[in-house]
């Protein structure tokens, strides 16, 4: 304990349990896979209760759904196009899924493990590069798949720009190839260093918070800094959690667009 | 329903006005101008995606360098070449990032 | 949008800041790259299993009943407008029509106007004509019979004359003057007063 509270434990929070009891660790299933099942039936949840009345004019519950139906149908539709229709369930999904795990991190709840120091921080799954990558890697697999459905072998010719000249081939083509395989690169890691950055503040700001509080009156007082901080960080955080999870959906929409209309 | 008749010229053009605007909210009549806006409008944490779109090519770039490296046993020198290349990637994925917000100077247009 | 970017600035600076916190915590590492904890897979595994899950039951339960009720509202909202447009149209034919009629009507009400006034003209100057021609007539008539009579009175004005001139003759001359001169003198007399 006293180890602990001269050291500031940022990274703590980011261990994975196994969740569940004895049930959740003979099949390993963690914190995170219990938190992305919360995330998942509250979309569910919402979007059937929302759906149920039926009303011409929508309760607030209804226009909760409603307006998140609308919202990512006209960014599948408006990036794009007709054929962004096809996609907008994954769209659906993958937003949801991401924004749910970027939210619910946020919840300063402790009620499924108590093993880090410091705020009890719900857990944050898009906080793990494992997750925000297999992510990463459904989107360009399928917008691959797509390109390669659409426009068959003509897909290569993406690759190489036509009016390049044949000279730079050997130069543009590995270019090229990179670029697009850092696409699930840039994607994971944004998403990824974005949601560990904000948690990381938490518990520094939470730590000095505990520190200056050990430190006898002046520093209780004092610690009403990093506590205003940590209160504004908050805000701040919720804007980077939905900010992130359209970024996500907008560029798995744009690749999805390159892929139907190449280039 | 029944509009009350004899009402002045003005009061009628607003109520037509408004009805063909509610027709065109609900995409019974088509729009007049077409929506414009390419994908990705205003900067969006133009800061952040540059950093993150050069170093994730970078990160690929590295990948394949090393593990072409071990493969064909050429220890160093792909690795070298294939960070130029990441370094290439990484500059053609931020033009991208900042190009569709000017009119395309070269000839080689990203998308669009 | 421009304080967003802001906020997307000051991430950076976050991420930055955090990475400064990784090298700190070098000795321990991150959890999320410790790929020799079997739960760093396990999860990405359930995450594969939930995200499925959730994609079938989105796709095909869910949104659909989002969408049939989007839907529903569209075809309501777009049927009260076309119910609308068909009123409004509806009501400008009836007015229409009803201006239509009111112009046929005045100008029927006109066209009788006029015709009765016409009507009245020719009959009014129809009577003044045979009024005219009965005047005319009967002028002509008295003129005649002034004429006649003014004839009868010069008759017998020459018989005078010459019956006046026969005795004045007979009482100078004694002799009863020829009657026949005398009628030629008394014409001759006459013609040279005018008459």
């Amino acid at each position: 304990m006293a180890a602990e509270a001269h050291t500031i434990d940022a990274l703590g929070q980011f261990k994975l349990e196994t969740a569940l009891g004895p049930l959740g660790a003979s099949v390993n299933f963690t914190q995170a896979n219990l938190w992305m099942v919360i995330g998942g039936l509250l979309v569910l949840t919402m979007l059937y209760l929302g759906a149920r009345p039926r009303a011409v004019v929508p309760g607030r519950l209804q226009a909760l759904a409603e307006m998140s139906y609308d919202f990512v149908h006209s960014m599948c539709v408006d990036q794009i196009g007709e054929e962004g229709k096809r996609f907008f369930p994954f769209i659906f999904t993958l937003f949801f899924f991401v924004l749910m795990g970027n939210l619910l991190g946020l919840l300063p709840l402790n009620f499924f493990y108590t093993d880090h120091f410091g705020v009890g921080l719900a857990f944050t799954y898009t906080s793990h590069i494992a997750v925000t990558f297999s992510l990463a890697a459904l989107v360009i697999v399928l917008v691959t798949i797509v390109a390669l459905r659409i426009h068959g072998l003509h897909f290569f010719t993406y690759f190489f720009p036509a009016g390049a000249p044949k000279l730079l081939a050997p130069l543009i083509i590995p270019v090229e190839i990179i670029s697009y395989l850092s696409r699930p690169v840039s994607l994971s890691i944004r998403l990824f260093a974005n949601m560990v950055a904000g948690h990381v503040m938490f518990e520094v700001f939470a730590s000095f918070i505990v520190m200056m509080a050990a430190a006898g009156t002046i520093g209780t007082v004092a610690a009403v800094g990093p506590l205003a901080v940590n209160v504004a960080l908050m805000g701040f955080e919720l804007l980077v959690a939905f900010l992130q999870a359209y970024v996500f959906a907008i560029l798995t929409c744009i690749y999805l667009h390159d892929a139907v209309h190449l280039h | 329903m029944s509009g009350t008749q004899g009402g002045g010229s003005s009061e009628k053009k607003s109520f037509d006005e408004r009805l063909s605007a509610a027709r065109r909210r609900q995409g019974l009549e088509a729009p007049p101008p077409p929506p414009g806006g390419g994908p990705q409008g205003n900067a969006l944490g133009v800061g952040l995606r540059v950093g993150v779109e050069m170093v994730s090519a970078l990160v690929v770039a590295v990948a394949i360098g090393w593990w072409l490296d071990r493969w064909l046993h050429t220890k160093p020198f792909l690795l070298a070449l294939f960070v130029l290349l990441g370094g290439a990637a990484g500059v053609a994925n931020v033009w991208r990032l900042i190009a569709p917000a000017r009119p395309p100077e070269k000839e080689r247009g990203g998308r669009d | 949008m421009r304080p967003i970017a802001r906020f997307a600035t000051t991430g950076l600076a976050f991420t930055l800041l955090s990475s400064a916190a990784f090298a700190a915590e070098k000795k321990e590492g991150m959890p999320q790259l410790d790929f020799a904890n079997p739960l760093t897979i396990s999860q990405v595994v359930w995450l594969a299993l939930i995200f499925i899950a959730l994609y079938l039951l989105l796709s095909r339960w869910a949104l659909p009943q989002v969408g049939a009720v989007l839907e529903m509202r569209a075809a309501r909202i777009g049927e009260d407008l076309d119910v609308a447009r068909t009123a409004k149209a509806g009501a400008d034919k009836a007015v229409a029509e009803l201006t239509a009629a009111t112009r046929t009507a005045q100008a029927s009400a006109q066209a009788e106007i006029a015709g009765a006034v016409a009507k009245a003209k020719q009959e009014a100057a129809a009577e003044a004509a045979t009024l005219n021609a009965r005047l005319d007539e009967s002028l002509a008539a008295a003129e005649q019979r002034i004429g006649a009579a003014r004839t009868a009175a010069l008759g017998a004005l020459r018989q005078v004359a010459t019956d006046t001139a026969t005795a004045v003759v007979a009482r100078l001359t004694g002799a009863a003057p020829d009657a026949a001169a005398v009628d030629r003198a008394v014409g001759a007399s006459l013609a040279a007063r005018g008459q």
